[in-house]
């Protein structure tokens, strides 16, 4: 019968995967070192309110306006330093805003309400303000007193007052009000307005997130991550045998990496989607060392004492075909992604196609030989092994008659 | 072909024509306009009768909405609870003729601090009687109480539950369709309104304290039997209870499916001093809501803010096994209004509305003096129906009382202009990615490259069928986890096609090769994909929000890619190899 078809890679290709190894394994590790040190150290994760807290801003204008001009406008309100993007392409006028989430109001801001509150109210009880919380003002009242009346009062204090809120109204009881001040996104919003005209603005989504939320969503995300390797690590173990989980895991953990090294070099923002595109490669890199690690076994059964290096080099390269149209395809299914995609989007598709570059690389050049260490190693220690006890039934031939 | 291959033929067909049924209401969603889809009884209407109910719900990433996260201030509960246990202590002790002591709680750190002569006795009283809270410090005249560290829990809970019921209270009256109203581990609740624009009134709503009124309801006026422009959709009904007297009354009310219709008919038809309020019928087995009307007596009633506590207790009537009802508890003040109220309208029914929502109708049977009232529940239902239905009203109760108060923790707001036009880009991306993957694979496989599309198309089919048929919501990143799918199920595809060549280069029949092909590469593929579904099910269990909506979507996907491009693709080609004729077309 006579077959035609495309063939990728030319049957009985021989590239020799493992003789680079070391080169790989070291330039990876540098390659990692880095991205890690850029993620943490120096110039750090762009971190979107998902993880840092915050306010994040999306801001639509009608006619052009330029970056520059808009941060220093934000910078002005006190906020510390505001970061500035421009979202989706330059025909759109669209802006994404971020600033930090500080104190808004201090103490000495607070003792002030307070001392205006109660000169200006009667029955004030007591008074609390919470600098963690940093926006909201409680008083606790004797007497009912008029809403408005105090929140005149609030702002004459110099406060800006977004709402005032009736908390409890038992009879007999205290009169609790809570004072909300203005947060960042009242007063962006009025500072652009004022500057750009008031039907230029428009203030298309808010992102308001607490420093605690921050703070459990990374953890969350760190513990996700961190279980799943656990659990990859048991079944490949299980599945295989334990000298190949230390090799998915640490391509595993390259391609994290190396992913990460997207966020890190495009400054682009690291936010919840992010960490599913991390989750994405990770369980594609998977993926692809279990297949490669399928066919080394399958080839050890069928080439009896040929040395594992040959045996890898010949999998990987039965693999290769595979492997470049697996992650071709994937690649080609982001396409469309990368030129349609805006802002959140386009940032997936392109850390997803490093994610895959990653996935493939690490497949044939870390995985593979990771366990070609592990297995010397192994074989070492054996040879130390079986050197050991005949010296250590000399020494105490108690102990190994007792065993 | 053999029988087993029927069989399999068959079970493909079932899951298509299963899956294809499972999506029509949510193409019926899809076609309404984005305005007016999220209204339940808009959707009601356009779905087709025999469909089923559930279609799949956009995320609010993609369709736009508000997303809120309150922080129940679950600490500043307890130490309420401790200023108002030192009242109940007080006078306690008076009752008990322990004269001179001084009870005192600390509405800082919720310890409250007995202090006077004699204290050895109150301490031995205190703690017989109070047994949530232990003795923390004695010094000379005075000793310290503080509550157990499991009534501190067990108040923690409960403050954050009475908060998420009167935020489903309010949301549900807003008609608000699928809304997401959840607990979170950390005392702080999770609301997502899909398709709702205002953040600032959802806000006002959801964090104002909800209102709480006895109202008592006229029986004795018939007005509403007189209308006779009773819009579609809308009946008459009546309400029969034994009355004063042992007289039977009759009562008529309006009903509905459709609350808006309702409430818009009914505006103006109450008489004068007397206003129509809605309650809501839940009909379980059914499943269905139907809103009925009250009619409420305007001049007559008092409010909630009375109440110091609300509780589940239980009769222990003999041979009756016991029954649960809920004891309300009023202050001074509330123990005399209520008493005054009750004793005017024995034999008559009282209306608990909580945020213009009639909660229930009880009928007062006697006079209720002293401050402390019990509502009993349904008479002939089941115990367990009769419990919930307690717990849930003592939670109504309560929350009317006074939920702890809510605090924003994190806030997004959605606009109405990002989720169109992202979702526009986001399927238009979508699409042309999977053409690419499709006409590639077409092109270099050719005859199975194309039974691989098959597969691939069916494979996006059963994903989103399931999806809608678990109600569960798509999302950016649950796109995302569809991606990866993909990937992996076209991964499959070449893995066998690859190794069908193998097979056939070492000069195997297509048949045999065929077989061994799919034989040998099948652990592969489920070694890959269970390796992703493990570390899926991990990032669902302690992953949150949208890292969760990836998850869901990956362990559907990973589970129907394995049918689709091992079973599917096997079925179809095993078709072709077996017809002598056709097995010429066959490429791999």
């Amino acid at each position: 019968m006579e077959m035609k078809y495309f063939d990728l890679i030319k049957p009985g290709t021989n590239h020799d995967f493992i003789k680079y190894r070391r080169v790989a394994v070291v330039g990876s590790l540098i390659a990692n070192m880095l991205v890690l040190f850029g993620a943490i150290v120096w110039p750090r994760l762009n971190y979107g309110v998902d993880f840092a807290g915050g306010t994040e801003l999306q801001i639509h204008f009608k006619k052009p306006a330029e970056p520059g001009d808009l941060r220093d406008v934000v910078s002005k309100l006190g906020f510390g330093e505001p970061t500035v993007q421009r979202y989706g392409n330059e025909k759109e006028n669209q802006f994404l805003v971020r600033v930090e989430r500080i104190a808004l109001l201090t103490h000495e801001k607070a003792d002030a309400v307070k001392t205006a509150v109660a000169q200006a109210l009667v029955g004030l009880k007591s008074f609390r303000f919470d600098p963690e919380v940093g926006d909201k003002l409680d008083f606790t009242f004797k007497e009912p007193v008029d809403e408005s009346a105090l929140k005149a009062v609030v702002e004459k204090a110099g406060t800006p007052v977004k709402e005032v809120r009736s908390l409890s109204a038992r009879e007999g009881q205290d009169r609790e009000y809570t004072v909300i001040t203005q947060g960042p996104s009242d007063k962006i919003g009025s500072a652009l307005r004022e500057k750009y005209g008031q039907d230029q603005v428009e203030v298309v989504r808010t992102d308001y997130v607490g420093p605690q939320v921050g703070k459990q969503l990374r953890i969350d995300g760190i513990l996700a991550v961190l279980y799943a390797m656990g659990m990859i690590l048991v079944y490949v173990g299980f599945r295989f045998d334990f000298r190949f989980s230390p090799g998915v895991i640490i391509a595993l953990v390259h391609d994290a990496i190396i992913t990460l090294g997207f966020f890190v070099i495009s400054r682009h923002e690291f936010n919840l989607t992010s960490v599913t595109v991390i989750l994405t490669v990770v369980g594609y890199s998977v993926n692809d060392t279990i297949v490669v690690y399928d066919r080394i076994r399958e080839n050890a059964k069928r080439h009896k004492g040929k040395p594992l290096r040959d045996l890898i080099n010949l999998s990987i390269n039965e693999m290769l075909g595979r492997t470049i149209l697996t992650s071709g395809a994937t690649a080609l299914s982001l396409v469309g992604l990368l030129i349609f995609g805006v802002g959140t989007i386009w940032d997936f598709a392109a850390a997803m196609l490093v994610g895959i570059i990653s996935g493939t690389y690490s497949t044939w050049y870390i995985a593979s030989p990771m366990t070609i260490w592990i297995e010397e190693h192994a074989a070492q220690r054996k040879a130390i092994e079986a050197a050991k006890p005949k010296a250590k039934k000399q020494d105490t031939p108690a102990a190994s008659a007792a065993r | 072909m053999d029988r087993a291959w029927y069989w399999k033929a068959g079970f493909i067909l079932a899951v298509t024509l299963l899956s294809a049924y499972a999506l029509v209401p949510t193409v019926t969603y899809f076609r309404l306009p984005p305005q007016v889809r999220n209204e339940s009884s808009v959707f009601e209407q356009a779905r087709p009768k025999w469909a089923p109910a559930r279609h799949l719900n956009l995320g609010l990433d993609l369709q736009g909405g508000i997303h809120l996260v309150m922080g129940v201030e679950v600490d500043r509960a307890v130490r309420e609870k401790a200023v108002r246990r030192a009242e109940e202590i007080q006078a306690e002790l008076e009752r008990k003729n322990l004269k001179g002591i001084e009870v005192r709680g600390d509405p800082d750190t919720g310890i409250v601090t007995v202090s006077g002569p004699d204290i050895g006795k109150a301490k031995d009283l205190v703690s017989d009687e109070y047994t949530d809270m232990y003795v923390r410090k004695v010094s000379g005249d005075s000793f310290e109480l503080a509550m157990k560290d499991d009534a501190v829990k067990q108040l923690k809970e409960s403050a954050v539950d009475q908060a998420v019921k009167a935020i489903r209270n309010r949301v549900d009256k807003w008609g608000v369709s699928e809304p997401t109203i959840a607990k979170r581990g950390d005392a702080s609740i999770l609301v997502q309104l899909p398709g709702y624009s205002d953040p600032e009134k959802a806000k006002e709503l959801i964090g104002k304290t909800a209102q709480l009124q006895f109202k008592i309801v006229d029986d004795t006026d018939t007005s509403l039997t007189q209308l006779k422009d009773l819009p579609p959709g809308v009946t008459l009904d009546w309400d029969r209870y034994t009355g004063a007297g042992d007289a039977t009354v009759s009562s008529p009310f309006l009903r509905s499916k459709d609350r808006a219709a309702l409430e818009q008919y009914i505006k103006d038809k109450a008489p004068k001093d007397r206003e129509l309020a809605i309650g809501k019928i839940e009909d379980r087995i059914k499943g269905e809501v139907v809103y009925r009307t009250y009619l409420l007596d305007k001049r007559q009633g008092m409010t909630g803010e009375y109440i110091t506590d609300a509780r589940v207790a239980f009769d222990q009537a003999p041979g009756e096994g016991n029954r649960p009802y809920v004891q309300i508890t009023f202050n001074k003040t509330g123990a005399d209004l209520f008493g005054k109220l009750t004793k005017e309208n024995v034999k008559r029914r009282m209306a608990i509305v909580l945020d213009d929502t009639v909660d229930s109708a009880p009928i007062i049977q006697s006079e209720i003096p002293g401050g402390v009232c019990s509502i009993h529940l349904g008479g002939l239902k089941a115990i367990n129906e009769v419990l919930q239905e307690a717990k849930d009203l003592a939670l109504v109760l309560k929350s009317g009382a006074l939920p702890a108060p809510v605090r924003i923790l994190e806030e997004r707001s959605v606009g109405a202009s990002l989720g169109p036009e992202l979702i526009r880009r986001g399927s238009l991306s979508a699409i042309i990615g999977l053409l690419a993957v499709l006409v590639f694979m077409g092109i270099y496989y050719r005859f199975s490259g194309l039974v691989a599309d098959v597969a691939l198309v069916l494979n996006g089919l059963v994903v989103l069928a399931i999806m809608a048929a678990i109600d569960s919501t798509l999302t950016l990143p649950g796109i995302a986890g569809f991606v990866l799918t993909l990937g992996m199920a076209v991964d499959a595809n070449v893995l066998i096609n690859e190794r069908i060549r193998e097979e056939l280069k070492t000069g195997k029949a297509i048949g045999a090769a065929v077989k061994t092909g799919y034989e040998k590469v099948f652990w592969t593929i489920f070694d890959g994909h269970v390796t992703a579904l493990v570390a899926g099910f991990v990032i669902r269990a302690y992953g949150s929000g949208p890292v969760r909506g990836f998850a869901t979507t990956l362990i559907i996907g990973l589970l129907a890619s394995m049918f689709t491009s091992i079973v599917v693709t096997r079925t179809v080609v095993e078709w072709f190899v077996g017809h002598g004729r056709l097995h010429k077309t066959v490429t791999f």
